[in-house]
C-alpha cells in the first residue's frame, strides 16, 4: 500500500531527509529555489554565491529585504531560510564555486547539484566538476519572460558544452574607432575611452581613428603607409590618452574638443569612408554653448532617467562627470585606476554623455540615461515569477532524479505564449552526449587556427584556454618527445613565457599541446593548425566552429515551437521580451547578451 | 484605476528590473491597483509573494483557516510558531516584509460569509481552495463589474488556473517596428534598406473577450463537435471536475491521513462525474489518485507563478491573456493553455 508523507511517496520523502544538495549561485533563482527545497522537504542543503545584495535585487530575490543591502546573499538566503524552516541543516558559502578548495571531492559529497547561474564561465565549470564527480546536475536559466531548465549526466545526455553555444557579439575595431553605425557601438566606444582616461589601459580599447582601417585606403598600399605615417606623427600617437588627458589637466573643453571635433575632422579625411555612408558632423564646445535653448520643463510623469537630453545637455553632462571622476582619480593617487561601474552615477554619467554625443556626430536618435545603462550595463531584465516557475520545475526534475527515474526527466522550456499545440511549458527529450564534444569524451580533442609567430603565452591560457575552453588553471605540454613545459597552473613558474611567441618553442603547423585543468579533472588535447589569413580582429579560431555565428544546434524535440515571428536569428542578442521564441533556445546567451565575456549586473 | 504620475526614487530602484521589462506604464498601473487574495494555502502564498513583490497597491489576504503544523511546512509566510493562529493574520507581517510599500491586509473572515459589495472594492479577485458554487457566484457577480477573477488550485502534482476577465479586455502588445527606408533616416547612416529594428516598437491596441467560470465549466461534451474535439482537450479539465466535487462532498481535500479511504472516493467520484459529462471513463486511469494529495511546494510555485503572472498582466493591460485555463502536471512537466467555454 503506498505510504505518503505530504504529496511524496514514504521512500521519496525518507531519502530528502537523509541526502545533500549543492545550490550554485543565491540570487533570483537560487533564493525561490531555496524556498522550494526546503518546503519540499530537503534537509541537507549548501548554497554558494559570491555576491552581496543590491536594492536592484529586492523585486524578486525576496529572501532579502531593503536591510540586507550589501551582505552576503548566500550568507542572508540561508537565514531568511531558516526562519521558515528551523530545523533545516543549510550550509552558506561567501564564495565563488571557481575556488579550488571546491574540488572534486567536494562536489562527491552531493547526490545532487543545481545551478541557479547567470554567465557561462561559472557554468562550464560546474559542468566538468559534475562530470568529474559523476553527479547528476540541474542546469536552468531565466530572462525577462523565457526560462529553461535541464538535466545533465554523465554518460546519459548532453553536457552542458555538448552544443557549441553562440559566442559573445563583438564589434570589429574600426567600427568602434570609426565607422559606428548603431547606438552600441558608440555605448562600447564611451567604456573605451572611460578606461583610457581613467581606467586600466587596453590597446585593445583604443578610441582614436584607426587609420589602418582597410576600408579607408583606396588602394591597399594606402593602409600600410598609413599605419606608418601615423607611428611617426610623433607625439599624439606615442604619448597615451591618460598621459595626454592628464597633462590637459583633465579639461573638459579640451577633451570635448579633441574627440569630438578634431577626431571627427580627422575621420572625414579619410574620405573613403563617407563614399557611401553619412559622414560624421563634428560638433564645436562654444558653438553649441552660445546656441543652446534654456531648458523647457520637462515632464515628471516618467522617471528622470528615461528623459533624452539635448546635445547641450549632453554637454554639460560630459564636463561634470569629466571633473568628478578626474578628482576622483587625483584623490587615489599615483598610479591610480578607476573601475567603470553602472551603479557608479559619474562613471554611468560619464558614458551616458560620450556616447551620446558620438551618436549625434554620426546621425543617430539620442538615447535617455535609462537605455544607456541597460546596453552599458548588461542589464537583464529580470521578475520573480519567471524565477519561481523555473525553480518550481528544477524541484520536480531533482525528485524524479532522486526517485531513479532519470528516463523521465526532460528539458523543459517556459515560453511567454502557448505554442501551436497550446504548451506554454515545453518539455523535451534528452539528448544524448555529442560524439564531438571536447568535454565529456573519454579523450577530448580540438583544433585551433592561429598564427604561431603573433599568438603569445599568456594569449593562448587567458584568451584561448581559460576563456574560450573554461578552464580555470590550466597546465600546457608540449607534446614535442620532451614534454616541454609551456605553461603550468603555479602562479610564477612559467611567467617568463607569458610575452614569448609560440612559435619561440618550435610550435608550429602540425604541433600538439596537453592542456589539463587538474581542478576540472580535465585533459585536453589541442592541435595547431598555423595560418597567416585570420580576419582582422580575429586572433584564432576553433576548427569546425564558424566565430560568433554558431547557429541555434536544431536537436530533436518533442514540439514544433513556433511563435510570433518565425524564424528569428536568435543568435541576436536582446534583453526585451518582444523576441517570443518558442523554439530551443540556449539562455546563456540571453541572459549574457551584450556582455563581454563578464557575468551579468545582479 | 487611478494613476499617480509620480514614480518615487526608491520604486525606480527597487523595480528597475521590471520596468525594463515591462515598462513604467504598467508599473504605475500595477501601483494603482487593488487585489484580493482568498486562501492562504502554498499557492496562496505563492502568488501573495508575487503580487507583493510586483507592486501592488494593496493586498488583501483573505483566509478563515487556522494555522496547522502543516501548514507551518507547507507555505513559508507563517511561522512556526504560529500554530492556531488564524492562517491570514499569521502570514500578515512576512508577506508585508516582501515589500513595505504595497499595503497588505488580513482577514480572518469566510469568504462564503462575505457580502457581494466586499468584492466591489477591488481591481482583481484570486481564489484558491474554494469551492466550485463560491467561485461561480463570485466569478458571476466581479466580473460583470469588470473586476478581473482568477482563480487556482494545486492538488499534489497537478494544479490550474482559470481567469475571467470580462468580455471585453483591453490590452497592449509591443511589436517591433518595421523601419521604412528613407532619405534622412534618423536612426543611423546605415539604415538605407527597411529592417526590423530591434530598439524600434509600438504598441498595438488588441481586445480579448471572456466567459464565465460556469459556461466554462459547463461546456457540453454529447455534441459531435465536442466528442471529436475530445482527442486534443487536456484530461487535466476532467481532472479539476473531479477534484472540485471531491471538495465540495467532503468539505475538504484529499488527505494523505486517509490515503486509501480517499482514494477509493476519487476513484468512485471519477466514475460518476466522467457518466455525467457523458465522456468516457477510461479518459482517466486510476493512478491519478497517487500525485494529487496536499500542495506539493513545486507545484504551487509554478502554478503560483503562471497566475501571479497573469494578475500582472491583466492589472497593467499589456501582454496577450492566457485565456482561459492553465493546466500543469508536474509528473510530466507540461504546462498548456486552454479555451472552455462557448465558441
Amino acid at each position: 500500500m503506498v505510504q505518503l508523507v505530504g504529496s511524496l511517496r514514504k521512500e521519496l520523502a525518507d531519502s530528502l531527509s537523509t541526502c545533500k544538495v549543492l545550490v550554485v549561485g543565491a540570487g533570483g533563482i537560487g533564493c525561490e529555489l531555496l524556498k522550494n527545497l526546503v518546503l519540499t522537504g530537503f534537509k541537507n542543503i549548501e548554497v554558494i554565491d559570491l555576491d552581496t545584495i543590491d536594492v536592484s535585487n529586492l523585486n524578486r530575490q525576496f529572501l532579502f529585504q531593503k536591510k540586507h543591502v550589501g551582505k552576503s546573499k548566500a550568507q542572508v538566503a540561508k537565514e531568511s531560510a531558516l526562519q521558515f524552516c528551523p530545523t533545516a541543516n543549510i550550509t552558506a558559502y561567501h564564495d565563488s564555486i571557481m575556488n579550488p578548495d571546491y574540488n572534486v571531492e567536494f562536489f562527491r559529497k552531493f547526490v545532487l547539484v543545481m545551478n541557479a547561474l547567470d554567465n557561462r564561465a561559472a557554468r562550464n565549470h560546474v559542468n566538468r566538476m559534475c562530470l568529474a564527480a559523476d553527479i547528476p546536475l540541474i542546469e536552468s536559466g531565466t530572462a525577462g519572460y523565457l526560462g529553461q531548465v535541464t538535466v545533465i549526466k554523465k554518460g546519459m545526455t548532453e553536457c552542458y558544452e555538448c552544443q557549441p553555444k553562440p559566442t559573445q557579439k563583438t564589434f570589429p575595431g574600426c567600427t568602434i574607432r570609426n565607422t559606428p553605425s548603431e547606438p552600441i557601438h558608440c555605448i562600447v566606444w564611451a567604456k573605451y575611452l572611460f578606461n583610457q582616461l581613467f581606467g586600466e589601459e587596453d590597446a585593445d580599447q583604443e578610441v582614436s581613428p584607426d587609420t589602418a582601417d582597410p576600408e579607408a585606403a583606396w588602394k591597399p598600399e594606402e593602409t600600410a603607409a598609413r599605419a606608418t605615417a601615423s607611428e611617426k606623427d610623433g607625439d599624439i600617437k606615442r604619448v597615451s590618452t591618460k598621459d595626454w588627458a592628464r597633462s590637459t589637466g583633465y579639461d573638459p573643453v579640451k577633451l570635448f574638443n579633441k574627440l569630438f571635433k578634431d577626431d571627427i575632422m580627422y575621420l572625414l579625411t579619410m574620405d573613403k569612408l563617407w563614399k557611401k555612408r553619412k559622414a560624421p558632423t563634428p560638433l564645436d564646445w562654444h558653438q553649441l554653448e552660445n546656441s543652446a535653448c534654456p531648458q523647457e520643463d520637462s515632464p515628471v510623469s516618467g522617471l528622470k532617467d528615461q528623459q533624452v537630453l539635448g546635445v547641450w545637455g549632453h554637454c554639460q553632462l560630459f564636463q561634470q562627470s569629466v571633473e568628478t571622476l578626474s578628482s576622483q582619480l587625483q584623490e587615489k593617487g599615483e598610479g591610480a585606476e578607476l573601475v567603470w561601474d553602472k551603479d557608479d552615477p559619474p562613471a554611468m554619467d560619464f558614458v551616458t554623455a560620450a556616447s551620446n554625443l558620438r551618436m549625434h556626430i554620426f546621425s543617430m536618435n539620442m538615447k535617455s540615461r535609462f537605455d544607456v545603462k541597460s546596453m552599458a550595463g548588461n542589464i537583464i531584465p529580470a521578475i520573480a515569477t519567471t524565477n519561481a516557475v523555473i525553480a518550481g520545475l528544477i524541484v520536480l526534475e531533482g525528485l524524479k532524479i532522486l526517485s531513479g527515474e532519470l528516463e523521465s526527466c526532460r528539458t523543459i522550456f517556459l515560453n511567454k505564449c502557448p505554442n501551436l499545440r497550446k504548451k506554454l511549458l515545453v518539455p523535451c527529450i534528452l539528448d544524448p552526449p555529442s560524439a564531438n564534444c571536447y568535454v565529456c569524451t573519454s579523450k577530448p580533442e580540438v583544433t585551433v587556427k592561429l598564427n604561431v609567430h603573433k599568438t603569445m603565452v599568456l594569449s593562448l591560457q587567458d584568451r584561448i584556454l581559460k576563456e574560450r575552453f573554461g578552464m580555470v588553471a590550466p597546465d600546457v605540454q608540449i607534446e614535442d618527445g620532451k614534454g616541454t613545459i609551456l605553461i603550468s597552473s603555479e602562479e610564477g613558474e612559467t611567467e617568463a613565457n607569458n610575452s614569448k611567441f609560440l612559435s619561440d618553442f618550435g610550435i608550429r603547423n602540425g604541433s600538439r599541446l596537453q592542456v589539463d585543468d587538474f581542478l576540472q579533472d580535465y585533459t585536453l588535447l589541442v592541435n595547431v593548425l598555423h595560418t597567416e589569413e585570420l580576419e582582422r580582429d580575429v586572433e584564432f579560431e576553433v576548427v569546425g566552429e564558424a566565430p560568433d555565428k554558431a547557429p541555434p544546434p536544431q536537436t530533436n524535440q518533442e514540439e514544433v515551437n513556433s511563435i510570433t515571428n518565425g524564424n528569428k536569428d536568435s543568435a541576436q542578442p536582446s534583453t526585451s521580451s518582444k523576441g517570443q521564441h518558442g523554439r530551443k533556445l540556449q539562455l546563456d546567451w540571453l541572459t549574457e547578451a551584450y556582455n563581454c565575456g563578464g557575468s551579468n549586473s545582479s | 484605476v487611478k494613476e499617480d504620475p509620480v514614480i518615487s526614487e526608491e520604486e525606480a530602484a527597487q523595480y528597475d528590473r521590471q520596468i525594463r521589462l515591462w515598462g513604467l506604464d504598467a508599473q504605475k498601473r500595477l501601483r494603482g491597483s487593488r487585489v484580493l487574495l482568498v486562501g492562504l494555502g502554498g499557492l496562496g502564498a505563492e502568488v501573495a509573494k508575487n503580487l507583493i513583490l510586483a507592486g501592488v497597491k494593496g493586498l488583501t489576504l483573505l483566509d478563515h483557516e487556522q494555522a496547522s503544523e502543516e501548514s507551518c511546512r507547507a507555505q513559508f509566510l507563517v511561522p512556526v510558531t504560529a500554530r492556531g493562529q488564524n492562517r491570514a493574520r499569521a502570514s500578515l507581517e512576512r508577506a508585508q516584509n516582501l515589500n513595505p510599500m504595497v499595503e497588505v491586509h488580513a482577514d480572518s473572515d469566510r469568504v462564503e460569509d462575505k457580502p457581494d459589495d466586499f468584492f466591489l472594492q477591488f481591481d482583481a479577485v484570486c481564489l484558491t481552495g474554494c469551492s466550485r458554487d463560491l467561485m461561480v457566484r463570485v466569478d458571476q457577480l466581479c466580473s460583470q463589474r469588470n473586476i478581473k477573477v482568477f482563480c487556482g488550485d494545486v492538488y499534489g502534482y497537478y494544479g490550474y488556473m482559470f481567469c475571467n476577465l470580462g468580455q471585453e479586455h483591453n490590452y497592449v502588445e509591443e511589436k517591433p517596428k518595421l523601419v521604412k527606408p528613407t532619405g534622412n533616416s534618423n536612426d543611423g547612416p546605415e539604415a538605407k534598406k527597411a529592417k526590423v529594428d530591434p530598439n524600434e516598437t509600438t504598441m498595438v491596441k488588441k481586445t480579448s473577450s471572456f466567459c464565465t467560470l460556469k459556461e466554462a465549466l459547463e461546456v457540453d461534451w454529447t455534441s459531435e463537435k465536442a466528442k471529436a474535439g475530445l482527442k486534443r482537450t487536456p484530461v487535466d479539465y476532467f481532472l479539476l471536475h473531479v477534484l472540485l466535487k471531491f471538495r465540495t462532498d467532503k468539505g475538504r481535500d484529499p488527505d494523505p491521513q486517509s490515503f486509501a479511504e480517499d482514494s477509493q472516493l476519487l476513484r468512485q467520484i471519477r466514475d460518476d462525474v466522467l457518466e455525467a459529462l457523458a465522456v468516457s471513463g477510461d479518459l482517466l486511469s486510476d493512478d491519478f489518485t497517487s500525485y494529487c494529495f496536499s500542495e506539493m511546494s513545486p507545484v504551487c510555485a509554478v502554478v503560483g507563478g503562471v497566475l501571479g503572472q497573469e494578475v500582472v498582466k491583466a492589472l497593467s493591460q499589456r501582454d496577450p491573456p492566457h485565456r482561459n485555463f492553465f493546466f500543469f502536471d508536474g509528473r510530466k512537466g507540461n504546462g498548456v493553455v486552454d479555451f472552455f467555454g462557448p465558441k
